[in-house]
C-alpha cells in the first residue's frame, strides 16, 4: 500500500510535481503515463525516497519514507530507468550485492539470489561480466537487483525501453506475473503497453495528476464517436448513398483502394450507437459485399492525448476558468460516466484543441512511434488477439464463404 | 556498511585502478628506499615512508578516491545505492574503508624493505611502527578530502585535480603566509618518522578526517533534497 498525500517537487523555481496526491491498493499493477518531462521519473524518484519531496508525505507500507527510511525502502524493489548497473561484476555477484544492500539474512542469501537469477532466466549468463552482456540482459539484471529480497512494492521506470519485440512481450509477461503477489508501478510511454499490464493508470503532465483510472474506463471516457472500419467491394457506388438509407450514420469516407479492387471505408456514429448488426443486414441488400468489418476501438492512445491536449488548453485558458474545469477532470478522473455528460462542451474544446494544438500531439505520436517501431509487429499480433478488440472477422469469414454464392446469383 | 566495504574493495581489484594505485606506490617507495638508504647507507627508514608519503600519496589517493561517488553519479548506480535501506552514513563509511583498505594493503608490502634492511644492521622497530601509524592517519586525512571532492562532482578527473590542489597548495600557500602551514598534511606527518607521536598533529589529522567525512555524509544526504 502506498499512499501518496499532496506531494510537491521544486526545483528552484521550478515545479516538477505539483501537489499530486494518489494512493496505490496492495496487489494493484499501477502505470504512470505522460508525456517527457511531465514528472513521472521525479514521482518514482521520490516513492523510492532517492530524492525528498519538498512538500508532503509519502507511506510505504505504513512506514513515511522521510521519516522511516530504512523500514519503508526495505519494502521497495527498483529499477530506475537507463539500467545502472556495475559493469564491472557479474550478475551474480551485482544481484548479491543488491541482496546484501537490501538487508536479505546471510543465511537465505545464497539460495534468495539464485532463485531470482533463475526466475530472470540469467543462469546462463550469471558469471559473464555485465559490461558484454547484451541489453535485454542488462535490464533483467537490473529487474532481478529490484526483486532480490522479496519486496512488496517493485517499482519499474521505463522497463522495456529498448527491448526487442520478443523480449518485450517477455517483460510484460513477466510484469503481469509479478502483479499477482507484489504491488507494482510501472512508467512507460508505451500505451499500448499500460493498457495491456495495468489495472489502473495515472496519466500526469507538467507535474500534475489529469487522471486516475482503469484503461478501459479512460477509453470509454474519452470516447465521443463510434466508428466502424468496412472493407467492401461496391461495383454500383452504393457507399456513398448509405448514409440516406441509415439516418443514424453521421458520415462515411473513403479511405483507400485496396488491391483486389474492394474499398475501404469509416462509418462513423454517435457514441452510444451500435451499428454493426444493421450494417450486415442493409449492405447485402445494396449489393454491396462485406469484406470486412471492424469496430475500431478508442484506444488509451487517443484518450492520452486528448487529456493532455485538454490540460494544455486549462494552462492557457484564465484562472477562474480553470479551476471550474479542473474539477469537472476530477469529477471525470473518479466518475468517468458521470463525467461524460457534464463535460461534454469541454469536450467540443478538447476537439478543436486537438486540431489547434496538434503540434503536441505530434511530438507524443513521434515518441511512441519510435518506441513502438521495434515493438509494432508484436503489437499488432497482440491487437489481434485482444478480445476487447472484438472484431467479427469469423462473421467477415462466413461473408467470404457467402461470396461465391452470391457471385453465382448474380450470374 | 561491510556490503558497500566489500564491493568496493572489489571493485579497486576488479578494475585496473587497485593494481595501478599499489603499482605506482611501490616503484615510488623503491625509488626512495634507493635515494634515501641504498645510497647514504642510512637504517633510517622515516625517510622513506615520508618521501612516500608526499609524493606517493599525492597520485595514488586521487587514483583511490575520485571514482568513489562521481562514477555512482555518473552511471547512475547511486540511485541503487540511495534507494537501497542502507544510511548514507554506512555507504559513506564503506567507500572510505575500502579506500584505507588498499592503502593497508601497500603499507603491508612496504614491509619487505624494513625486513632487507634488517639483514644488514638493527632498526628501530618502535620507530617504524609509529611512523606507519602517522603515515595511516595522514592516508586518512587525505582519504576523506578526495572523497569529498568526489561527493561533489560527477567528473572523476575534476574530483582527482581538487584533490590534488587541496593537498598540494599549502606547499607553496607557507611562502605566502605560515597559517597555511597548518592544514598541510605533510606538516602534521613530518614528527612521526622520528618516533614522535604528536598528539597535537595526531588529533588535528583525525579531525580533518572525521570533518570531510561528515561533510560528505551531509552533501550526500542534502543532494536528495535539492535534486
Amino acid at each position: 500500500m502506498i499512499e501518496v498525500k499532496n506531494v510537491t517537487k521544486k526545483y528552484g523555481s521550478t515545479i516538477a510535481v505539483d501537489n499530486i496526491s494518489f494512493d496505490v491498493k496492495d496487489g494493484e499493477v499501477v502505470g504512470f503515463l505522460g508525456p517527457n518531462g511531465a514528472g513521472k521519473s521525479t514521482t518514482m524518484n521520490m516513492i523510492t525516497g532517492f530524492i525528498e519531496p519538498t512538500q508532503g508525505q509519502i507511506i510505504v507500507n505504513g512506514n513515511d519514507i522521510s521519516k522511516k527510511p530504512r523500514k519503508a525502502k526495505k519494502d521497495i524493489g527498483y529499477m530506475p530507468e537507463n539500467v545502472p548497473l556495475y559493469y564491472e561484476l557479474t550478475p551474480k555477484e551485482f544481484v548479491t550485492y543488491m541482496a546484501e544492500l537490501k538487508l536479505v539474512k546471510k543465511a537465505e542469501r545464497k539460495e534468495e539470489v539464485q532463485k531470482v537469477i533463475n526466475e530472470m532466466g540469467l543462469a546462463e549468463v550469471q558469471n559473464k561480466l555485465i559490461r558484454n552482456l547484451s541489453r535485454g540482459f542488462k535490464q533483467r539484471v537490473s529487474m532481478a537487483g529490484a526483486l532480490v529480497g522479496n519486496p512488496d512494492v517493485i517499482i519499474l521506470d521505463e522497463p522495456t525501453v529498448g527491448l526487442d519485440p520478443k523480449q518485450i512481450t517477455e517483460i510484460r509477461n513477466l510484469i503481469k506475473e509479478l502483479g499477482k503477489k507484489h504491488t507494482v508501478i510501472l512508467s512507460t510511454h508505451i500505451l499500448s503497453e499500460a493498457s495491456q499490464i495495468c489495472e489502473k493508470v495515472v496519466i500526469i503532465n507538467k507535474g500534475k495528476i489529469i487522471a486516475v483510472d482503469t484503461p478501459e474506463n479512460l477509453e470509454k471516457a474519452t470516447k465521443e464517436k463510434n466508428s466502424i472500419s468496412l472493407i467492401v467491394e461496391d461495383p454500383k457506388c452504393n457507399m456513398e448513398k448509405l448514409k440516406e438509407k441509415i439516418t443514424q450514420i453521421d458520415s462515411v469516407d473513403f479511405v483507400r483502394d485496396c488491391e483486389d479492387g474492394t474499398k475501404q471505408y469509416i462509418v462513423t456514429t454517435s457514441a452510444d450507437i451500435d451499428l454493426r448488426k444493421k450494417l450486415f443486414e442493409i449492405l447485402p441488400k445494396e449489393e454491396i459485399v462485406i469484406f470486412e468489418l471492424k469496430k475500431t476501438e478508442n484506444t488509451l492512445e487517443d484518450a492520452f492525448i486528448k487529456l493532455i491536449d485538454a490540460n494544455k488548453q486549462e494552462i492557457e485558458e484564465p484562472k477562474d476558468k480553470t479551476n471550474k474545469i479542473e474539477q469537472g477532470n476530477e469529477e471525470k478522473g473518479t466518475n468517468p460516466n458521470n463525467g461524460e455528460g457534464s463535460t461534454n462542451n469541454e469536450k467540443e474544446n478538447l476537439v478543436n484543441a486537438t486540431k489547434e494544438n496538434s503540434s503536441l500531439k505530434d511530438e507524443t505520436e513521434e515518441e511512441s512511434k519510435e518506441n513502438n517501431n521495434e515493438s509494432e509487429n508484436i503489437e499488432d499480433e497482440i491487437k489481434e488477439n485482444d478480445n476487447g478488440k472484438e472484431s467479427i472477422e469469423d462473421e467477415a469469414k462466413k461473408n467470404d464463404n457467402k461470396k461465391p454464392d452470391a457471385k453465382e446469383e448474380k450470374k | 556498511m561491510w556490503a558497500v566495504f566489500k564491493k568496493e574493495l572489489k571493485t579497486y581489484f576488479l578494475s585496473p585502478i587497485g593494481y595501478i594505485g599499489v603499482g605506482i606506490f611501490m616503484i615510488m617507495y623503491s625509488i626512495f628506499f634507493y635515494l634515501t638508504t641504498i645510497a647514504y647507507g642510512s637504517l633510517f627508514m622515516g625517510e622513506i615512508y615520508y618521501a612516500t608519503a608526499r609524493y606517493g600519496l599525492l597520485i595514488m589517493i586521487p587514483l583511490l578516491t575520485m571514482r568513489l561517488f562521481s562514477e555512482e553519479r555518473k552511471t547512475g548506480t547511486e540511485q541503487l545505492l540511495l534507494t537501497s535501506p542502507r544510511s548514507v552514513t554506512s555507504i559513506v563509511l564503506g567507500k572510505f574503508f575500502a579506500a584505507l583498505a588498499v592503502i593497508l594493503i601497500t603499507l603491508v608490502l612496504s614491509i619487505i624493505f624494513p625486513i632487507i634492511i634488517s639483514f644488514f644492521g638493527k632498526i628501530n622497530i618502535p620507530t617504524l611502527i609509529v611512523t606507519m601509524l602517522g603515515f595511516i592517519l595522514v592516508a586518512m586525512a587525505a582519504i576523506s578530502i578526495g572523497m569529498l571532492a568526489s561527493s561533489i562532482t560527477e567528473n572523476q578527473i575534476i574530483a582527482a585535480i581538487i584533490t590534488i590542489v587541496v593537498l598540494v597548495a599549502p606547499w607553496f600557500l607557507v611562502d605566502i603566509s605560515t597559517i597555511f602551514s597548518s592544514i598541510d598534511l605533510m606538516d602534521k606527518f613530518m614528527k612521526f618518522p622520528s618516533g614522535l607521536i604528536s598528539v597535537s598533529d595526531t588529533i588535528c589529522l583525525i579531525s580533518i578526517t572525521i570533518m570531510c567525512i561528515l561533510i560528505t555524509i551531509v552533501l550526500m544526504k542534502r543532494k536528495k533534497a535539492v535534486k
